[in-house]
């Protein structure tokens, strides 16, 4: 493990998810290094730890058992100190109502779950070479939903 | 309340009358003065008689003195002497009248004075004579003398005498000139007055019995339209009461009577009698309202729960109004209705509006969230099946290779499925919010959505300049899409799609089977196509979900499409039809409210 790999953290529940998601960033050709939390309150306590090492990019779902992926995004923007983490939701819904709450919530990325890992890998990239000082500096409607 | 009839006459004939009495008071008065001046005149008449006979009488004693006198002398028979002796007393007692009836007059006390003295010498010259005249004092010539100095003087009383009469003569005429100036009233004046004054109290007359005619002609009207009214309170279940706020009296209609379970005219209402009417719940409130009424002069609609003797319940809507009538008198208004039976149907509408509002948000949010859930295990099975695909295909036998296209043929069917059942129920729930939209642009738009499909195909579209509405604009553009979607998808084979719109602004009574006739202009926005059509007798279940008139094999499609565009219309209140000749093409119509 390189010490210049990006430090990603993806909250699900859903162990197959998680496994796509480790597939894909295993055959992205970028240094990562990912974590997993199993539910929205794993998530906060590893976050509110005060030693804890911050992720470069936090994937977030929305549908969790315990603490839901928005309740945690309305949390961490609270936190001063976790506030500025780039957060991507990683959500089954495409409903508009969720782009909507997460758009005006301060999510930088909102990213439909693919069904296909093809897409998945492609995705991954994307966000990946997002420069993301600009996209924070330029956040719009528009491209918030992510497409390919 | 026109039919009110004006009364004015009333005025006019106070004014005949009030002129009618003072013409009488003046005639009254003016026979009254002549009636006094009359009487005036015959007293003074009898005054003047009166003196006229005192001063005869004066004369004829004097003359009876003489005459007595005078036989006397002839005969010297002492008999002859009595009237002389008497004729002093009845001259003095004449005298004694005249100065009265004279007192008035200082003029003709003068000249009675002077008579007096005139008849004192009469008297001397009569008792000189008698003296020369005895045998003893006999004096031829001085009793010559006397008897001619009697003579002169007994002239000169004559005289003295009428110049008295013609004095009370003169002064009498001159008091009957100025009677007859004052009462110069002739009498044509006097008639002609009197009937003018019975002209007016006939005029009086004619205009009240005229009046009466009217009066009854309105109070039959006025019967009829009470009548009337009581019947349709009956009907209309509703009632009114009057509240003389100067008199604190209270009238209550017939139907109010019923309306508070009693026959009409059952009690004597006052302010407090309704208030026991009221349930126990509304009372403070009532209470209120009704002391609002006398501040406010007025009262806004009140619903409230009555309780009737038999412990009824009856649901109440009353208002009022406080009336001016002409004569200035305040009279509060107020209609209660009985809104028992709408407002008990209210109630079951409410609980039965509320019960389907639950059942519709439970079915929205079950489709929701069976859409949601669904496609999580669908997106699973797809992503595994491209992994499968990618890495194991090579080393897979031609049966399995065969079973896992279908297993993703049928997966990717499945999520178009859910994909435009999520779109239907999104279609449904979300919130409308309606914006005044250019349609062009909206059409434009779902234009550059189905690009890649019209450039493949070839289709060629024409439109035209399309309204600015007030609409939920992702819905039209939507709407556009599967129109021109549908067009696309069911062209002819060997022909290019060729789709036209047209837009008409029309209006609803061009189609009255069709559209709400309580709206007056639609917009017609026509979608033509030279596609393949459909049997015309399917033209209204196209729009029904899940109706499909082609196997899934020939087009793909979920038979969601067509029913997503009639909802989207509806929410618009407006219409979609469709016709089609098989072959040559499909015409969809939709009818927007302008």
């Amino acid at each position: 493990m390189q010490k210049n790999a990006l430090h990603i953290l993806l909250a699900d529940d859903d162990e197959d998810d998680r496994l796509f998601f480790k597939d894909a960033f295993e055959e992205v050709k970028v240094q990562t290094k990912v974590e997993f939390a199993f539910d929205g309150m794993q998530l906060m306590e590893y976050l509110t730890q005060p030693d804890a090492k911050l992720p470069d990019i936090l994937f977030l779902d929305l549908n969790m058992p315990k603490k839901t992926g928005k309740e945690c995004l309305a949390e961490i923007k609270q936190n001063e100190r976790l506030k500025n983490i780039i957060i991507a939701i990683y959500s089954t819904s495409s409903s508009e109502q969720d782009i909507e709450d997460t758009f005006v919530q301060g999510a930088n990325i909102y990213i439909k779950k693919p069904s296909d890992f093809n897409d998945l890998k492609k995705i991954i990239n994307e966000v990946l070479t997002v420069n993301w000082h600009y996209q924070t500096s330029g956040l719009n409607r528009d491209n918030f939903l992510l497409r390919l | 309340m026109k039919w009110i009839p004006k009364f004015n006459s009333s005025n006019s004939l106070r004014v005949i009358f009030v002129i009618a009495i003072f013409i009488l008071l003046f005639l009254s008065s003016i026979a009254y003065k002549h009636n006094r001046d009359l009487n005036e005149s015959s007293k003074l008449l009898m005054h003047n008689y009166e003196i006229n006979i005192q001063l005869e009488r004066l004369m004829s004693a004097i003359k009876d003195a003489e005459t007595g006198q005078r036989g006397y002398i002839i005969t010297r028979n002492s008999r002859f002497l009595s009237p002389y002796l008497f004729s002093r007393d009845k001259v003095n007692t004449s005298f004694i009248a005249l100065r009265k009836l004279t007192a008035d007059n200082p003029k003709q006390q003068q000249n009675l004075q002077r008579l007096f003295k005139l008849i004192i010498l009469r008297f001397a010259s009569f008792e000189n004579c008698l003296k020369y005249s005895e045998p003893a004092t006999y004096d031829k010539r001085k009793l010559d003398n006397h008897m001619f100095g009697g003579r002169i003087l007994m002239e000169n009383i004559r005289f003295q005498v009428d110049e008295m009469n013609d004095i009370e003569k003169k002064y009498l005429q001159k008091r009957l000139k100025i009677y007859d100036q004052e009462t110069s009233l002739g009498p044509v004046f006097s008639i002609s007055l009197f009937l003018a004054a019975m002209t007016f109290i006939l005029l009086a007359y004619r205009q009240i019995s005229k009046d009466i005619v009217r009066l009854k002609i309105y109070n039959r009207r006025l019967l009829i339209s009470s009548g009337l009214m009581a019947e349709s309170e009956k009907i209309g279940k509703f009632s009114t009461w009057q509240w003389d706020l100067e008199t604190d009296k209270i009238i209550y209609s017939d139907n109010q009577f019923r309306l508070l379970g009693y026959e009409p005219g059952a009690f004597v209402p006052t302010k407090e009698t309704f208030l026991e009417f009221v349930h126990a719940d509304d009372k403070a409130m009532i209470e209120k309202s009704m002391e609002g009424i006398v501040n406010h002069k007025s009262l806004p609609f009140v619903y409230y729960k009555i309780v009737r003797p038999d412990h009824q319940i009856r649901y109440l809507k009353s208002t009022g109004k406080l009336l001016v009538d002409r004569n200035g008198s305040k009279i509060l208004l107020g209609i209660n209705f009985d809104i028992t039976d709408e407002h008990l149907l209210n109630i079951e509408l409410q609980e039965r509006n509320s019960e389907l509002e639950k059942s519709n948000k439970e079915l929205a949010s079950f489709n929701h969230v069976a859409s949601h859930d669904l496609q999580e295990p669908l997106r699973k099975i797809q992503t595994f099946i491209s992994r499968v695909s990618d890495a194991d295909k090579a080393v897979m036998s031609e049966s399995g290779k065969n079973y896992i296209s279908k297993i993703e043929i049928s997966a990717k069917r499945m999520r178009v499925l859910i994909d435009d059942l999520l779109l239907f129920s999104r279609t449904n729930t979300t919130k409308k919010e309606f914006i005044k939209s250019s349609l062009t642009e909206l059409f434009e738009n779902a234009q550059l959505e189905l690009n890649e499909a019209i450039e493949e195909k070839k289709a060629v579209i024409i439109t035209t300049k399309l309204p600015k509405l007030h609409v939920i604009p992702y819905q039209i553009e939507q709407l556009f899409i599967n129109l021109i979607g549908n067009s696309l998808k069911y062209s002819q084979n060997d022909i290019a799609p060729k789709i036209v719109i047209e837009c008409d602004k029309i209006h609803s009574t061009l189609y009255p089977e069709l559209l709400d006739q309580s709206v007056k202009k639609f917009y017609k926005i026509t979608f033509s196509d030279n596609g393949m059509g459909f049997d015309p007798q399917f033209k209204e279940t196209i729009f029904i979900l899940f109706q499909r008139l082609h196997s899934k094999t020939e087009y793909p499609g979920t038979g969601i499409g067509l029913a997503i565009c009639k909802k989207i219309v509806d929410n618009h209140k407006g219409y979609i039809i469709a016709d089609s000749t098989p072959n040559k093409g499909s015409v969809f119509t939709i009818f927007l409210p302008e």
